[in-house]
């Protein structure tokens, strides 16, 4: 029923959702390791969301759909991952999120994510899409054990760009929280508010670029990649940088073309785990 | 040279000798070692986004609004309160939040290493209540550093804040300055032009708590990551 809803909303210029039709709903998993495997232990889905495994040989992957199409203000998801001792697990996404206009109301990500020791986990959804006079609010946050491995692969697009939508007004916080043996080693807030469209317009802000990506790499060996890091972003056509410290490997990369912007992450993050991309993103 | 324009300000607000101190904690002689640090700027100018006056103006006003300098602002206002109740544990993580916002290795250095020296010039020549609160062994942040000094000495949060925000702004004209992109006029002007922005994000930042926390400088913080592998470097970040 809401999948219907939704796709009426897409195809209308102005998607509106009273606030009384919200969707709230998530997914939660739990990974555990055997003698040759990574499985899924544990798995729940609520509301329109689900996650499915596809059967690939050597590693476990989940893939996080969202049926009802995208996301509008009110709307809530929340998605708890969690890794036990020695798992390793690839998690990604159907499609780009959408975020709707709003009318007032946040639409709201909560996604957490924990790993116990030796395990290792891939988050790598496809692009967050916000529309103009989205009210986008996520928070994630990781809580690791000294010795798992997380790579988080992120990206953001202000607007469609088919219909060169200029994303003049908007909300959008995204706050990043990374904990490793309990100790808090990344944060960050992402915050624009009013006209997204104009405040990315400043150079030292995004110069007007609409696509902006972070990966972080948070490992043992995370501070001794950083020259294969910068060796793999050489060629990038986006604007580009990487940086190794306290454990961990930060890049991020910023274009004014979307596509440009995820040939270039696709690129790197594949380089970098010697592993394609899972076959959602195409 | 920009002792003036600080003592200036400072005037305009304090309203007793208390104050005093922080004339001393943000000129160029308070040994945090601040010359070594551009926040970016040496590779935004080698890269050609600032080659202007203006150019310069306009960055530097991304960064009191939604950059570090902003978020600094915020975690130094929450520290001082922390400090002001004799709360060590929130003191802690405050200290861990604004070490951990660093965006990059150059950044983490540049808060971490001004920080330290902040606090053991303080533990050294200014000691006062609450300095305990950190252990000597342990890296601070400098906003964490800053207001740790201020509220032990019970300077305002508001003079300080301003302070600060201008002690800041100041070091990175200065950098500019060094790095030939503008003359000692144009810096002059652009801290004269940016004054009032200061203030009023210095005031706002006061009355902040941890979820105002956050930012747009995307670019800056890029200029930092691209300015570990530039060149030819006189700075540090």
């Amino acid at each position: 029923m809401f999948s219907v809803a939704r796709s009426d909303i897409i195809q209308s210029a102005v998607p509106l959702v009273p606030d009384f039709v919200r969707a709230r709903g998530g997914v939660r998993a739990r990974f555990g390791a055997s003698a040759h495997r990574t499985h899924a232990l544990e798995r729940a889905e609520s509301g329109g969301y689900r996650v499915r495994f596809p059967r690939i040989a050597e590693t476990c992957e989940a893939v996080l759909i969202n049926t009802g199409g995208g996301m509008a203000g009110g709307d809530r998801m929340h998605a708890d991952i969690s890794l036990d001792a020695g798992a390793a697990a690839v998690i990604t996404t159907q499609a780009a999120e959408k975020i709707y206009r709003s009318q007032g109301a946040l639409t709201e990500i909560d996604i957490d994510l924990t790993l116990a020791s030796g395990s290792r986990l891939d988050w790598l959804p496809q692009e967050m899409i916000l529309f103009r006079g989205s009210r986008w609010q996520r928070k994630l946050a990781a809580n690791i054990a000294a010795d798992a491995s997380l790579t988080i692969a992120e990206s953001i697009v202000f607007g469609r760009v088919a219909m060169n939508e200029i994303v003049d007004r908007g909300f959008c916080h995204d706050r990043w929280r990374i904990r490793r043996g309990g100790e808090l080693i990344f944060a960050e807030d992402m915050r624009l508010d009013g006209n997204p469209a104009q405040l990315l317009a400043a150079r030292a802000s995004s110069n007007g670029a609409r696509a902006l990506a972070t990966i972080l790499y948070v490992a043992t060996d995370g501070e001794s990649r950083i020259d294969e890091a910068r060796n793999l972003l050489a060629d990038a056509a986006s604007e580009c940088g990487a940086s190794a410290w306290n454990g961990m490997l930060v890049v991020r990369l910023l274009s004014h073309d979307p596509q440009e912007l995820r040939a270039d992450l696709v690129r790197f993050v594949e380089g970098f785990r010697h592993s394609q991309m899972p076959r959602s993103w195409g | 040279m920009i002792m003036i324009t600080t003592t200036h300000a400072f005037s305009a607000k304090a309203n007793s000798a208390m104050e005093l101190p922080l004339a001393i904690w943000f000129s160029p002689m308070f040994p945090v070692g601040a010359f070594a640090y551009s926040h970016g700027l040496e590779w935004a100018h080698e890269a050609g986004d600032i080659s202007s006056a203006d150019d310069l103006r306009d960055w530097l006003a991304t960064l009191i609004e939604r950059g570090a300098l902003h978020n600094d602002a915020i975690l130094l206002a929450e520290a001082y309160r922390a400090v002001a109740r004799h709360d060590a544990n929130c003191l802690a993580e405050l200290n861990e939040l604004a070490l951990a916002m660093a965006p990059s290795r150059e950044r983490h250095l540049e808060t971490a290493t001004q920080g330290n020296a902040f606090l053991l010039a303080i533990r050294k020549s200014w000691p006062c209540a609450g300095l305990d609160f950190i252990d000597a062994r342990e890296d601070i942040a400098y906003p964490i550093a800053v207001a740790l000094a201020a509220a032990g000495h019970q300077v305002s949060l508001d003079a300080t804040l301003d302070m600060y925000y201008l002690g800041l702004v100041s070091n990175l004209v200065s950098a500019a300055i060094r790095l030939g992109m503008i003359g000692q006029t144009d810096g002059q002007s652009i801290i004269a032009a940016l004054l009032p922005l200061i203030q009023e994000n210095a005031r706002d930042c006061a009355s902040k708590d941890l979820d105002d926390l956050g930012g747009s400088a995307f670019r800056s913080d890029l200029a930092c990551l691209r300015h570990e592998t530039q060149y030819t470097r006189l700075f540090r970040s």
